[in-house]
C-alpha cells in the first residue's frame, strides 16, 4: 500500500510536461476568450482547476493548439524550451499588441539527478493545481487593466527553443517580436517541482 | 434561578439549624432519659447535683447515709434508697453507654449527612450554573426567534409589496400590450393606407411612364423627321458653300485680271523709261570713263593717306616712348639723389659706428654689424638665461611660499597644540594644586589624628570625657569642612573641564571639515543608492520583457497558425474589396455616362418639355418654403411698421399716411377736432417738401404765413400747431 502511495505521488518529467501543457491549453483558451480575440459565442464553458474556463469551439483553433501543444510537450519533456509566447497581433497591420510569455525553468526535483529523465518530484498534485488556479484567476483579472483591443486581432504561439533544435515539418523559424512602448506585468508562477512556469504579460501602452 | 438558589440556601440553613439544634435536643434527650430513668419522684435539685458531678451525689448520698443513721425510721428507707441508688447507678451506666452509642451513631450520621450536604451543594451549584446557562441560551433563542419572526414579518410585507408591484407591472404591461396592439393595428392600417396610396402612386407613375414613353416615341419620330430635314439642310448648305467657293474663285480671277491690267500699264511706263535710258547710253559711257579715272585718283589718294597715317602713328609711338624715357630718367635722377643721400647717411652711420681710427668701408661696417649682432645674440642668450633663471626663482619662490604656507599651517597647528598643551598644563597645574591641597588636607588630617592620639595618650588623665568629646567634634568638623572644600574644588574642576570640552569641540576646524565631508559623502551615498534602485528596477523591467534574451535560443512557430491565416484572409479580403471598388467605380462611371447621355438626349430632343419629376417636386417644395418665408417676413414687417407708426404718433402727435402711388403724404394731428383736419404734403423729385392746399390748411392761413413762410421749416410749424390744438383741447375739457 505504501509503495503504491509513493508511486502515485511521483511526478516525472513527462508528467510535468503534461501538466504544463494542460495549463497552456486552458490558459491560451482563457486568454482568447478574455481578450475578446474571437466572438464569445464560439466558446464553451468547462470546469477545470475548480474554475469555469471557456474553451474555443473553433475546429481550426483546436487543431492548431493540438499540434502546437503536442510538440511543446515533446520538447518540454526534453527541457528544450526557454519560453513560450502567445502573441496577439492586429490582423491587418500585423502590429504586435500583446505578448503573453510563459517562461519555463527546469528544476532539479527531489533526487537532484544529473539525468533529467530520472528526476522526479513529490509535489502534491492538488497543490500544483491550486497554484495553477491562482494563475488562471490572475489571467482573468488582467482584463481590468489591459488596454481594450478594438481591432480585429489574431494570435500566434511562438516557442523559444534551443539553438540546436531540429524543426519538424510545418514548423518555421521566425524572428523575435517587439512591442513598441511595452509595459510588462508579472503574474504568479507555479512549479511542478521539475518545471517552474512564470507568466508575464507584455502589452502596448495606449498613448 | 435566584429563587431556586434561595430555596436551596433555606434548605441548607434548615439543615444546619437542625444540626445546631441537635445539641440542645440531645441535652433534652439526656434530660428525658434521665427523667425516664428516674422512676421515683426524685427532686430536681438532686438530679441537678447528679448532673453536675456524680461524685458529689455520692458524697451527698453518703451525707444522706450519714444523716440517715441518725434517723431510725429511715434505715429501711435508706436501704431501700440504697438499693434504688445501686439500681439507678446501674441503670445510669447502662443509659450512659446507650448514650455514648447514640452519640457515636449521631456523629457518623452527621458526617454522612455533611458529606451528602456537600455533594448536594456541589450538585446544586452545578445545576444552578447549568440552569443559568440554559436560561441564557433560552434568552438568546428567544431573541433569535423574535428576530426570525420580525424577518418573517418583513419578508411577508416585502412579498406583499412585491406582489402589488408585480401586479401593477403586470397590469401596466397588459395595458401596454393592449396599447401596442392598438398601435400595431393603427400602424397596420396606416401601412395599408400608405400601401394603397403607394400603389396608386405607382399606377400613376406607370401611367406617366406610359405617357412619357409615348411622348418619347413621338419625340423619336420627330427626331427622325428632323434628321431627314437636317440631311436636306446639310445638302443645301453644301450646295451653298460650293456656290460661294465658285464665287470666290471668280472674284479672284477678276482680281488677277485687274492686276494684270495694272501691270500692263506699269510695263508700258517702264518700256518708255528704258527707251529713254537706252538713248542716253553713250553719255553714260563717257561719264563712266570719267568716273573711273576719278576713282583711280581717289584710290591713290587713299593709299597716300594710309601711308601718312602709318607714319603719324609711328611718330606718336616714338613720342610716347620718348616721354616715358624722359619720365623714367627724371624718376631715376630723383632716385639717384635719394640714394646718394641715403648713401651719405649710411656713410655717416658707418662713421658714427665704426671705430675712429679705422677706414670707413662697407666691410668695416659689416664687421661692426656682425660684432653687434654677435653681441645681440649673446645678450639674447643672456636674457633667456636670466628669464629662465627668474622663472626658476619664481618657481622656487612659489615653492617657498607654499612651504611657508605649510609651515604657517604647521605653526598654527603647533600653536593650537601649544594652546591645548597650555590648557592641559593649566589643568594639570590646577589638578596639582588640588592634589597638593588634598595632600595638605590629608597631612592636616594625619596631624589631627596624631594629635588625637597624643591627646588620648597624654592628656587623658587631665581632660574630662566631655572635653575630649568636644575637641574631637571640633576636629571632625574641620575635617568635614576640608572635605566640603575639596568637593567644591573638584566640582568646579569638572565644570571647567566640561566647559572646555564644549568650547573645544565646535571650535576645531578639523571637526567641521570632517563633518562637511561626512555630509557630502552621505549625499553621495544617497544619490548612488537611488541610482542603484533605479537601475535595479530597470533591470527587472528588462528581465520581464526578456530584452536580455538568452543567445542560444531560436524562436519557432507552427507554420499553419491562425495569425498567418488571418493575415492571408485579410489580404485576400483587401484585394477583393479593392477589386470590388474598382468594379463599382467603373459601374458608377458607366451609370454617370449613361445618365449624362440620357439627359443630353432628353434636353436636346424635347427642349425641356419633360422635366424630372423629382426635380420639379423639389423646386415646388423650395418655392413653397420661400413663399412661407416671404409671408412670415411680410407679417413681421407689417407688425414692426404698425408699432413704429404708433410710437411716432404717440411721441410726436402726428399720423403720417402715404396716399396714392405718388409720394403724397397726409399729416393728421392727434388733437385735431375732426378727421378731415389734415395737411397734404408732397415730396418732389428734388427731395423738397411742399404743402398742398387742403380745406384745413385754408383755415390756418395766417399761422401758415407767419411760421412756415417765415422760417421755411415744418417742425416749428407743426409743434406750434400741436401746442395750439392741445391748449384748445384742454380748455374744452376744462
Amino acid at each position: 500500500m505504501s509503495s503504491a502511495q509513493a508511486t502515485k505521488n511521483c511526478i516525472t518529467l513527462k508528467g510535468s510536461a503534461q501538466i504544463i501543457v494542460e495549463y497552456l491549453k486552458y490558459g491560451i483558451h482563457s486568454i482568447l476568450f478574455q481578450r475578446g480575440i474571437y466572438p464569445a459565442e464560439n466558446f464553451d464553458s468547462t470546469q477545470q482547476y475548480g474554475l469555469t474556463i471557456l474553451m474555443s469551439k473553433d475546429p481550426k483553433i483546436e487543431t492548431f493548439l493540438k499540434n502546437v501543444l503536442s510538440q511543446t510537450e515533446e520538447w518540454l519533456s526534453k527541457n528544450m524550451i526557454n519560453k513560450i509566447s502567445m502573441v496577439i497581433t492586429n490582423a491587418h497591420s500585423k502590429e504586435v499588441l500583446e505578448c503573453w510569455d510563459f517562461k519555463m525553468q527546469a528544476e532539479m526535483g527531489d533526487n537532484q539527478s544529473a539525468d533529467p529523465t530520472q528526476r522526479t518530484s513529490s509535489k502534491d498534485q492538488t497543490r500544483i493545481q491550486n497554484e495553477i488556479r491562482d494563475v488562471m484567476r490572475q489571467i482573468s483579472a488582467t482584463v481590468s487593466y489591459l488596454p481594450l483591443l478594438d481591432c480585429i486581432c489574431t494570435f500566434d504561439v511562438m516557442i523559444h527553443t534551443l539553438e540546436n533544435t531540429e524543426l519538424p515539418a510545418k514548423w518555421d523559424e521566425t524572428g523575435a517580436i517587439v512591442i513598441q512602448n511595452a509595459q510588462a506585468v508579472q503574474l504568479r508562477s507555479f512549479s511542478t517541482g521539475l518545471h517552474k512556469v512564470e507568466t508575464v504579460v507584455n502589452y502596448k501602452m495606449s498613448t | 434561578m435566584d429563587d431556586i438558589r434561595s430555596s436551596l440556601d433555606n434548605m441548607v440553613d434548615q439543615f444546619n439549624d437542625s444540626i445546631t439544634h441537635s445539641a440542645p435536643k440531645k441535652l433534652l434527650f439526656n434530660r428525658l432519659s434521665i427523667s425516664l430513668s428516674d422512676d421515683s419522684a426524685t427532686l430536681p435539685k438532686k438530679r441537678r447535683m447528679e448532673q453536675e458531678s456524680p461524685n458529689c451525689s455520692l458524697n451527698t448520698s453518703n451525707g444522706s447515709l450519714n444523716s440517715s443513721t441518725t434517723d431510725p425510721n429511715g434505715i429501711m428507707q435508706t436501704n431501700k434508697l440504697r438499693a434504688e441508688l445501686i439500681e439507678t447507678k446501674a441503670r445510669l451506666n447502662q443509659v450512659q453507654e446507650k448514650l455514648k452509642q447514640n452519640d457515636k451513631k449521631r456523629r457518623m450520621e452527621l458526617s454522612v449527612a455533611e458529606s451528602k450536604v456537600s455533594s448536594l451543594q456541589a450538585q446544586s451549584d452545578y445545576t444552578s450554573n447549568k440552569m443559568v446557562r440554559l436560561l441564557e441560551e433560552m434568552e438568546k433563542m428567544r431573541g433569535i426567534e423574535s428576530s426570525y419572526k420580525e424577518e418573517m414579518r418583513r419578508a411577508k410585507a416585502e412579498l406583499a409589496a412585491l406582489k402589488l408591484k408585480y401586479d401593477d407591472t403586470v397590469s401596466k404591461l397588459k395595458n401596454e400590450k393592449a396599447q401596442q396592439e392598438h398601435d400595431a393595428r393603427d400602424v397596420q392600417l396606416c401601412i395599408n393606407n400608405e400601401l394603397a396610396e403607394y400603389r396608386r402612386h405607382a399606377q400613376r407613375a406607370d401611367l406617366e411612364l406610359q405617357s412619357t414613353l409615348n411622348e418619347l416615341e413621338f419625340i423619336r419620330q420627330r427626331h427622325d423627321e428632323y434628321k431627314v430635314r437636317v440631311s436636306g439642310f446639310e445638302e443645301l448648305r453644301a450646295n451653298f458653300e460650293k456656290q460661294q467657293q465658285s464665287l470666290k474663285v471668280a472674284e479672284e480671277r477678276i482680281k488677277d485680271l485687274e492686276f494684270e491690267i495694272q501691270s500692263y500699264t506699269d510695263w508700258k511706263q517702264v518700256t518708255k523709261v528704258s527707251q529713254e535710258r537706252l538713248a542716253s547710253i553713250p553719255e553714260m559711257d563717257a561719264e563712266l570713263q570719267r568716273l573711273r579715272i576719278h576713282n583711280r585718283q581717289l584710290n591713290k589718294i587713299i593709299g597716300d593717306k594710309l601711308l601718312l597715317e602709318e607714319q603719324v602713328h609711328e611718330y606718336k609711338a616714338r613720342l610716347d616712348k620718348e616721354e616715358g624715357a624722359r619720365a623714367e630718367a627724371a624718376s631715376l635722377q630723383v632716385k639717384l639723389t635719394h640714394t646718394e643721400q641715403e648713401l651719405k647717411e649710411w656713410v655717416k652711420v658707418a662713421q658714427d659706428h665704426c671705430l675712429a681710427n679705422t677706414l670707413v668701408s662697407p666691410a668695416a661696417l659689416r664687421s661692426r654689424i656682425e660684432q653687434l649682432l654677435q653681441g645681440d645674440i649673446v645678450h639674447v642668450s643672456e636674457k633667456y638665461a636670466s628669464e629662465s633663471e627668474s622663472k626658476q626663482m619664481r618657481n622656487a619662490v612659489r615653492d617657498l611660499e607654499q612651504k611657508v604656507r605649510i609651515y604657517l599651517k604647521n605653526i598654527e597647528d603647533l600653536n593650537m597644540n601649544l594652546k591645548r598643551h597650555k590648557n592641559f598644563k593649566d589643568r594639570l597645574q590646577r589638578k596639582l594644586r588640588t592634589v597638593s591641597r588634598e595632600r595638605d588636607f590629608y597631612k592636616q588630617m594625619v596631624d589631627n589624628f596624631d594629635k588625637d592620639l597624643t591627646m588620648s595618650n597624654a592628656s587623658v588623665a587631665e581632660m574630662t570625657q566631655d572635653m575630649q568629646v568636644r575637641y574631637r567634634v571640633d576636629v571632625l568638623e574641620r575635617t568635614v569642612t576640608g572635605y566640603k572644600d575639596l568637593c567644591a574644588t573638584l566640582d568646579r574642576e569638572i565644570q571647567a573641564m566640561r566647559d572646555q570640552e564644549q568650547l573645544s569641540d565646535p571650535s576645531s576646524e578639523d571637526y567641521e571639515n570632517v563633518k562637511k565631508e561626512l555630509d557630502t559623502l552621505r549625499i553621495e551615498n544617497d544619490r548612488l543608492r537611488r541610482r542603484k534602485e533605479e537601475q535595479e528596477l530597470e533591470m527587472m523591467q528588462r528581465c520581464l520583457r526578456q530584452d536580455i534574451s538568452s543567445p542560444v535560443s531560436k524562436v519557432v512557430h507552427f507554420a499553419d497558425n491562425p495569425a498567418a491565416e488571418a493575415y492571408e484572409s485579410s489580404k485576400n479580403m483587401f484585394e477583393k474589396l479593392q477589386a470590388e471598388i474598382e468594379r463599382l467605380k467603373r459601374h458608377n462611371k458607366k451609370l454617370e455616362d449613361a445618365n449624362e447621355q440620357h439627359l443630353n438626349e432628353t434636353t436636346t430632343s424635347t427642349g425641356g418639355m419633360t422635366m424630372n419629376f423629382k426635380e420639379l417636386n423639389k423646386l415646388r417644395a423650395e418655392l413653397e418654403s420661400a413663399n412661407a418665408k416671404l409671408g412670415k417676413t411680410k407679417e413681421h414687417f407689417m407688425a414692426a411698421r404698425k408699432e413704429f407708426r404708433d410710437v411716432v404718433y404717440m411721441l410726436l402727435g402726428y399720423r403720417i399716411d402715404r396716399v396714392g402711388y405718388k409720394s403724397n403724404y397726409r399729416v393728421t394731428s392727434m388733437y385735431a377736432e375732426s378727421p378731415d383736419d389734415y395737411f397734404s404734403i408732397a415730396l418732389s423729385e428734388s427731395n423738397d417738401l411742399a404743402l398742398l392746399e387742403t380745406p384745413y390748411s385754408e383755415t390756418l392761413q395766417p399761422a401758415l404765413d407767419q411760421q412756415l413762410a417765415a422760417n421755411n421749416s415744418f417742425p416749428p410749424f407743426f409743434s406750434s400747431l400741436t401746442l395750439d390744438l392741445f391748449q384748445r383741447a384742454t380748455v374744452t375739457i376744462n
